[in-house]
C-alpha cells in the first residue's frame, strides 16, 4: 500500500481513524506519564500495574457480564491500584526489596488473571469472546465510545500532571525538600501513581497487558536522550509515545491478524534505539565521535611535543626528525604519521624531506603553551 | 517576638527505627541568631535529628517549637539544606529550576514561579556566586557547585532558621570558605542556622553554639563552655583511644583531626 493511500485512509477510512486516534491518545498520555516513571525510576511500576489489571478487566466483565470500555477499565485500574498499594505495604513492613516486591504482586495478580480467562472462556456465554485481546492488544477492535473513553481519561490525567506540574517536579527531584516546604508528598504520591495507572489502564484494550509497560519505559527513555528540560521531555515522551502507537496501530490493523501490542511495542523500540545510537550530547555515536576527537587531539599534541624535545636536543630548532625517531620514542602510538599530517594540516608542522619533519615556528609556541599547561595543572 | 523564646525548642524527641532507639529524649534550646553544629559519631542519629525536627521521619514522641509555635505553624520560617547525595543530579532540569524551588513553598498550591520569582532565585545564585551558571544544566556541576546551588535554594526561601545537613561534605577548600562566610552573614542577619557536621577540628573556628549527640543529647550551649574534653569523651566514647576511634569512623582519619582531637582533649 503506498504511504498516500495509507495517509488517506488515516483520515478517510472509519476503521484506522479511530484506530489511529486511540492509539495516539495512549500514546500521548503513556508517554508524558512515563516521563515520571523514568525520573523516579519507577518504570518497572507500570509493568507491575499493566499485569495485574488482567484479573480486574475479567472479573468487570464477569460481573457487569458485558464488555463496556468505561466497566472494563475501571476493573483494571482498581486491579492495578490495588497491585501498587499491596506492593508499597510489603516494601515499608517487610524485609522485602523494591524489586522481589515487584515480581511478586506481578506474578501473583497476573496468574489469577490468566487463570479467571480461562475460566471465563469456558461460560457458554458468547460475550466473552475477545476477552483474551487483553492479553496482546487489538487495535483493530477499537470502536469510537473506547476512543472517547480513553479521551475523556487521558486528558483529565493530562490536566492533573499539568495543573500540579511544579508540585511533580519536587515529588520527582527532591521529595525531602518539598515536604519540607509543607506539600504532602504522599498524597502527590498517591495521585501521580494513580495517574499512571489511568494511563496504563487507557492503553490496554490496544496494546495489552503484556506489553503497555513498554509504553511507559521506552518513549521516556528515548526522549531523556535528546533533552535537559522537564518540560521538553515530558512532550517530546508524548509524541513518541504517539508516534509509536499510531505506526504500531496502523501496521497492525492493515497487515491483518497481526497483535497491536508486539508491533506497536517494535515502533516504540525503534525510535529508542534511534535516540540511544544518534541523540546530541548523550547518543552513543556522539559519545564515540568525541572519544576519538580527544584521542586524535591528544595523540597530535604528544608527537607535537616529541618533536619539540627532540629539537632542544639540538643546536639547530628546525632541527628534522625522521618518522621512525618517532615512532621509537612514541611506543604504541600507531597514528603517529595520522598525527603528523594533522599538525600539517594546522600549519604546526612541516615536511622537510620525504620522512622527515621539523616543527614550524607555530608548532614550537604551541609545544611550549602545552609544556607551561602540563606544569601548572 | 519576645526576646525570650527559643529559635528552636524540642522537647523529648524519641524516634526509633523497627524496635531500635535512633534518637532517645532529646531536649534541645536553641537561642535565635546563633551558628549551631551538631557533631556525633557516625549513626549518633544527627541527621534522624534534622529530619525528626522538620517532620520527615515520624517521632515516637516529642515536640518541636519554632519561635515558641508548633512547627506546622512556622513553616515559611524554616529553610532546609538536604545532603547533596540524596536526590538525582542527573534530572533534567537546569541550576535557576532549581534554586526556584526555594520559592514554592511561598508559592503555595498549583501557582507556578514566573519573573519575581526567577530574580529572587538570580539574587540567591549570586549571593553563592553561581549567578552565570544559572541556565547550565545539573548534571555539569562539580560537587562543591552543587552544594553551592542547594545553599542557594535555601536562600531563595528568606527563613529564619535554618537546618543543613553536612553541607561541607565533600566539598573543596574554596567553597568551604565561601559556605562558612555564608553562613556567618546569615548569623549576622540575626536568622539561626544549625549544621550537621563531621569536622570536630573546625567546630570552634566556624561555630558559636554546639549540640554534642549520641543518641541522647550529651551536651548543647556555647562552644566555649560546651565543647570540652570531658563532653567530647562522653559523646565519642570512654577513652582516648576510643575518641581517636570515633573520629576515623566519622570519615576524617585524617592526622590533622586526630591533632585537633587531642587538643581538644587536652
Amino acid at each position: 500500500m503506498a504511504i498516500w493511500q495509507i495517509l488517506h485512509n488515516l483520515f478517510f477510512d472509519y476503521t484506522l481513524r479511530t484506530v489511529a486516534l486511540g492509539a495516539s491518545a495512549l500514546g500521548v498520555v503513556s508517554g508524558a506519564l512515563g516521563a515520571y516513571a523514568l525520573l523516579r525510576r519507577q518504570s518497572l511500576l507500570g509493568d507491575a500495574i499493566s499485569h495485574a489489571a488482567l484479573p480486574g478487566v475479567v472479573l468487570a466483565f464477569l460481573i457487569t457480564r458485558s464488555k463496556i470500555p468505561l466497566a472494563l477499565m475501571i476493573g483494571a485500574g482498581l486491579a492495578g491500584w490495588l497491585a501498587t498499594l499491596w506492593m508499597m505495604s510489603i516494601i515499608k513492613n517487610t524485609r522485602i526489596k523494591e524489586d522481589s516486591a515487584l515480581g511478586l504482586v506481578l506474578s501473583v495478580f497476573f496468574g489469577f488473571g490468566l487463570m479467571l480467562l480461562t475460566f471465563t472462556q469456558r461460560l457458554p456465554d458468547a460475550r466473552q469472546a475477545g476477552l483474551d485481546h487483553f492479553l496482546f492488544g487489538q487495535a483493530a477492535a477499537l470502536l469510537v465510545s473506547d476512543v472517547i473513553s480513553m479521551m475523556a481519561l487521558g486528558g483529565l490525567a493530562l490536566l492533573l500532571l499539568g495543573l500540579f506540574w511544579k508540585e511533580f517536579k519536587l515529588l520527582s527531584f527532591d521529595q525531602d525538600f518539598g515536604a519540607s516546604l509543607g506539600f504532602p508528598m504522599g498524597v502527590l504520591n498517591g495521585i501521580l501513581t494513580t495517574l499512571l495507572v489511568i494511563a496504563i489502564v487507557i492503553g490496554l484494550q490496544a496494546v495489552g497487558v503484556v506489553l503497555m509497560s513498554a509504553m511507559v519505559v521506552a518513549p521516556a527513555a528515548a526522549a531523556r536522550q535528546w533533552t535537559n528540560r522537564l518540560g521538553v521531555m515530558v512532550l517530546l515522551s508524548s509524541i513518541f509515545g504517539a508516534a509509536a502507537g499510531v505506526s504500531g496501530a496502523v501496521i497492525s490493523s492493515t497487515a491483518g491478524g497481526l497483535s497491536t501490542g508486539p508491533t506497536v511495542v517494535l515502533c516504540a523500540s525503534a525510535i529508542v534505539l534511534f535516540s540511544l545510537l544518534l541523540a546530541p550530547n548523550r547518543g552513543l555515536l556522539w559519545n564515540w565521535m568525541r572519544q576519538q576527537r580527544n584521542r586524535r587531539r591528544l595523540g597530535m599534541e604528544l608527537v607535537l611535543l616529541d618533536l619539540y624535545h627532540m629539537a632542544g636536543q639540538h643546536e639547530d630548532p628546525e632541527h628534522a626528525h625522521s618518522l621512525a625517531a618517532l615512532r621509537a620514542v612514541n611506543p604504541g602510538n600507531a597514528g603517529v604519521p595520522a598525527s603528523l599530517r594533522a599538525l600539517e594540516r594546522r600549519g604546526l608542522a612541516r615536511q622537510q624531506a620525504p620522512g622527515m619533519w621539523q616543527l614550524t615556528a607555530e608548532g614550537r609556541m604551541e609545544a611550549e603553551r602545552l609544556s607551561r599547561e602540563q606544569a601548572t595543572p | 517576638m519576645a526576646e525570650s523564646v527559643y529559635a528552636i525548642e524540642v522537647t523529648d524527641m524519641t524516634v526509633a527505627y523497627r524496635d531500635k532507639p535512633v534518637l532517645w529524649d532529646v531536649d534541645l534550646q536553641v537561642p535565635p541568631g546563633v551558628l549551631m553544629a551538631i557533631v556525633g559519631p557516625n549513626g549518633a542519629g544527627k541527621t534522624t535529628l534534622l529530619r525528626a525536627i522538620l517532620g520527615l521521619v515520624k517521632p515516637a514522641a516529642g515536640q518541636v517549637l519554632i519561635y515558641g509555635k508548633p512547627y506546622a505553624q512556622q513553616r515559611r520560617l524554616v529553610g532546609y539544606v538536604p545532603q547533596r547525595g540524596s536526590v538525582d543530579w542527573d534530572f533534567p532540569t537546569t541550576v535557576l529550576d532549581v534554586v526556584c524551588m526555594g520559592r514554592y513553598g511561598a508559592l503555595g498550591w498549583v501557582r507556578r514561579p514566573g519573573k519575581r520569582e526567577r530574580q529572587q532565585a538570580l539574587e540567591a545564585l549570586e549571593k553563592v556566586g553561581m549567578r552565570s551558571f544559572a541556565e547550565r544544566q545539573i548534571s555539569q556541576l562539580s560537587g562543591g557547585q552543587q552544594q553551592r546551588v542547594f545553599l542557594a535554594r535555601a536562600l531563595a526561601q528568606n527563613a529564619q532558621i535554618y537546618f543543613m545537613d553536612e553541607p561541607f561534605q565533600g566539598v573543596d577548600a574554596t567553597t568551604e570558605r565561601a559556605i562558612v562566610s555564608l553562613l556567618q552573614d546569615l548569623r549576622a542577619e540575626g536568622r539561626t542556622v544549625v549544621v550537621v557536621h563531621h569536622d570536630l577540628q573546625t567546630v570552634p573556628e566556624y561555630f558559636d553554639w554546639v549540640t554534642l549527640l549520641n543518641v541522647r543529647r550529651i551536651a548543647s550551649g556555647p562552644v566555649a563552655e560546651v565543647f570540652t574534653e570531658q563532653n567530647l569523651r562522653l559523646t565519642y566514647g570512654g577513652r582516648v583511644s576510643f575518641l581517636r576511634e570515633g573520629l576515623s569512623a566519622t570519615g576524617h582519619p585524617s592526622a590533622e583531626s586526630e591533632r585537633a582531637l587531642t587538643s581538644a582533649v587536652r
